[in-house]
């Protein structure tokens, strides 16, 4: 399996059963995609990756919740070497969602530090099997 | 380590010369710098009380395997996995059970064989998120970096400037991994690890080990009565935040940094050596700043000044630093203690720092999702 230059969109992969590598991350089930957080319903405290338990006030009853999905382009690197299975080189950065959650994902297009950024979904890999890996990834707005 | 506790001294080092020694077992290149230490110190290896092992990934009783090979056995052994801070954190447990009065006698070594993962980026931990998504070490100092730049206005060029000066002291130490010198067009012109960085901005994979034997101020007395001693001894973690967190502090080595300088009842400018933890070239400039050697955004202009190279106000990274010396993960808080601890006593050699009387170690690292650090071993010697 070569690795694709390109970026490909999740469009152009719809028939090849796109694996995402970290499915608990995103909900791709509706028209845009949306980052999964936790909220808590004890103190209200947001925590992404969805946590168990509350790091702030030790509850347990944590809801399902949705992050922003614009936000500022914190800072980014242009990783050049990386474990297989990612398309390198690719850029990854830091975003300060607007609900101030700071994200780390893929960047596409061309990042610029304090650029405004909007969540999306795209191919960042391929798996041993030449599955496709999708995950989020944001993209500076214009 | 409170003020009140006694101190401990270091009774001897060793150190292997850093390197890739893939067909060399972990205990194999761990026991030649522990037997140094202890022929060095004079004290008899039956009046060791416990050893502290600090590796990362060497795996399951490291200390152990490394010991058994020269005849240590039977005392306490503990394996301490801290990521970078490793051997650091080693060291701090050996000096807490000599202030406690637990232990007259403890070795320390630090060991880690990266080439058994094949080279690469360090392998990280697949359960962190950001791991999901394609972080890697290089990556998360690079994006300091960028922000860095974005901020103050750093410049590649002026950022590997610092590599320049690694290489510079690392190719006087017949202990460093990588011993030659390069220019700043050759680190410009290097291949791309992770923008802005090239090779030269990283610190290189490899092998190594370091020991050292310390021991309580009764025992100090009887082997070595001009022992250096441990000043400040200090291990702490990072704080977790989902949140926004400013990228161009060190916020891990700001609040260890004064925990060690108020042990030792010192300020920054009485350091007169120091190894620091520059895996990448931006962290040696945070570190500048982190550890109030420099003000905020003014780290390069410490650099360039000349001060922080071998002949300069504070010398920083005599050894060569990580960038050159190396950095086999666990390994490195030890070597540090060992560089130190032979400026202190005068027989540096080449990159010897004249008169240097107080030295100060710094190993942090560990890269998990929310966290600054993982952890931050810092350690202040004086003669």
């Amino acid at each position: 399996m070569t690795t694709p230059s390109k970026i490909v969109t999740n469009d152009a992969l719809a028939d090849s059963e796109p694996h995402f590598v970290a499915p608990g991350l995103v909900d791709a089930s509706g028209p845009e995609p949306r980052l999964v957080a936790g909220k808590c319903k004890a103190c209200g405290a947001l925590s992404f990756p969805k946590a168990v338990v509350c790091p702030a006030c030790l509850s347990q009853d944590i809801a399902a919740a949705h992050l922003a999905s614009e936000g500022m382009l914190y800072s980014f690197a242009t990783v050049h070497q990386a474990p297989k299975n990612w398309i390198v080189p690719y850029h990854l950065g830091y975003v300060d969602l607007t609900d101030g959650i700071r994200v780390l994902a893929h960047v596409e297009g061309t990042p610029r530090i304090e650029a405004k950024v909007k969540l999306g979904v795209a191919r960042v890999g391929t798996a041993a099997d030449g599955t496709a890996l999708m995950s989020y990834v944001f993209t500076p707005v214009a | 380590m409170g003020k009140s506790m006694s101190k401990a001294y270091v009774l001897g080092t060793g150190m292997i010369p850093f390197g890739k020694f893939p067909d060399r077992t972990l205990a194999d290149i761990g026991w030649p710098s522990l037997r140094e230490a202890v022929l060095e110190s004079g004290v008899p290896t039956s009046s060791i009380d416990a050893i502290y092992c600090g590796s990362a990934l060497g795996g399951m009783m490291s200390g152990q395997r490394v010991a058994k090979a020269i005849g240590l056995s039977g005392m306490p052994i503990v394996n301490v996995e801290n990521a970078c801070s490793s051997s650091s954190s080693a060291i701090a447990q050996a000096c807490n059970a000599i202030a406690a009065g637990k232990y007259d006698t403890v070795a320390v070594v630090g060991v880690e064989k990266l080439t058994k993962f094949g080279g690469g980026t360090l392998p990280l931990e697949n359960e962190d998120w950001e791991v999901t998504q394609g972080m890697v070490m290089p990556a998360l100092y690079a994006m300091r970096a960028n922000r860095y730049m974005h901020e103050f206005g750093l410049t590649p060029k002026q950022l590997g400037e610092v590599s320049v000066k690694a290489h510079d002291h690392g190719a006087l130490n017949p202990n460093a991994q990588i011993r030659k010198r390069v220019t700043i067009e050759e680190v410009m012109a290097a291949r791309p690890v992770a923008g802005p960085f090239t090779l030269w901005h990283c610190c290189p994979t490899g092998d190594g080990s370091a020991a050292l034997i310390l021991a309580s101020q009764k025992v100090a007395k009887k082997h070595k009565p001009a022992a250096v001693h441990v000043a400040a001894s200090e291990v702490t973690s990072g704080k977790y935040t989902n949140g926004y967190r400013d990228m161009t502090v060190a916020e891990l080595t700001v609040r260890g940094s004064h925990e060690a300088y108020e042990m030792a009842g010192i300020a920054p400018n009485d350091i007169d050596v120091a190894e620091i933890h520059d895996a990448f070239t931006i962290a040696e400039l945070m570190y500048y700043e982190a550890f109030g050697w420099a003000k905020k955004g003014e780290a390069y202009q410490l650099l360039s000044s000349g001060a922080t190279s071998l002949g300069g106000k504070i010398p920083v990274n005599p050894s060569g630093g990580l960038l050159s010396r190396g950095h086999p993960v666990g390994a490195t808080g030890a070597a540090q203690a060992v560089e130190i601890v032979r400026q202190l006593e005068g027989r540096a050699g080449k990159h010897q720092v004249e008169g240097a009387k107080i030295g100060l170690t710094h190993a942090t690292g560990g890269g998990i999702a929310g966290f600054d650090h993982g952890a931050c071993s810092i350690h202040i010697f004086a003669k």
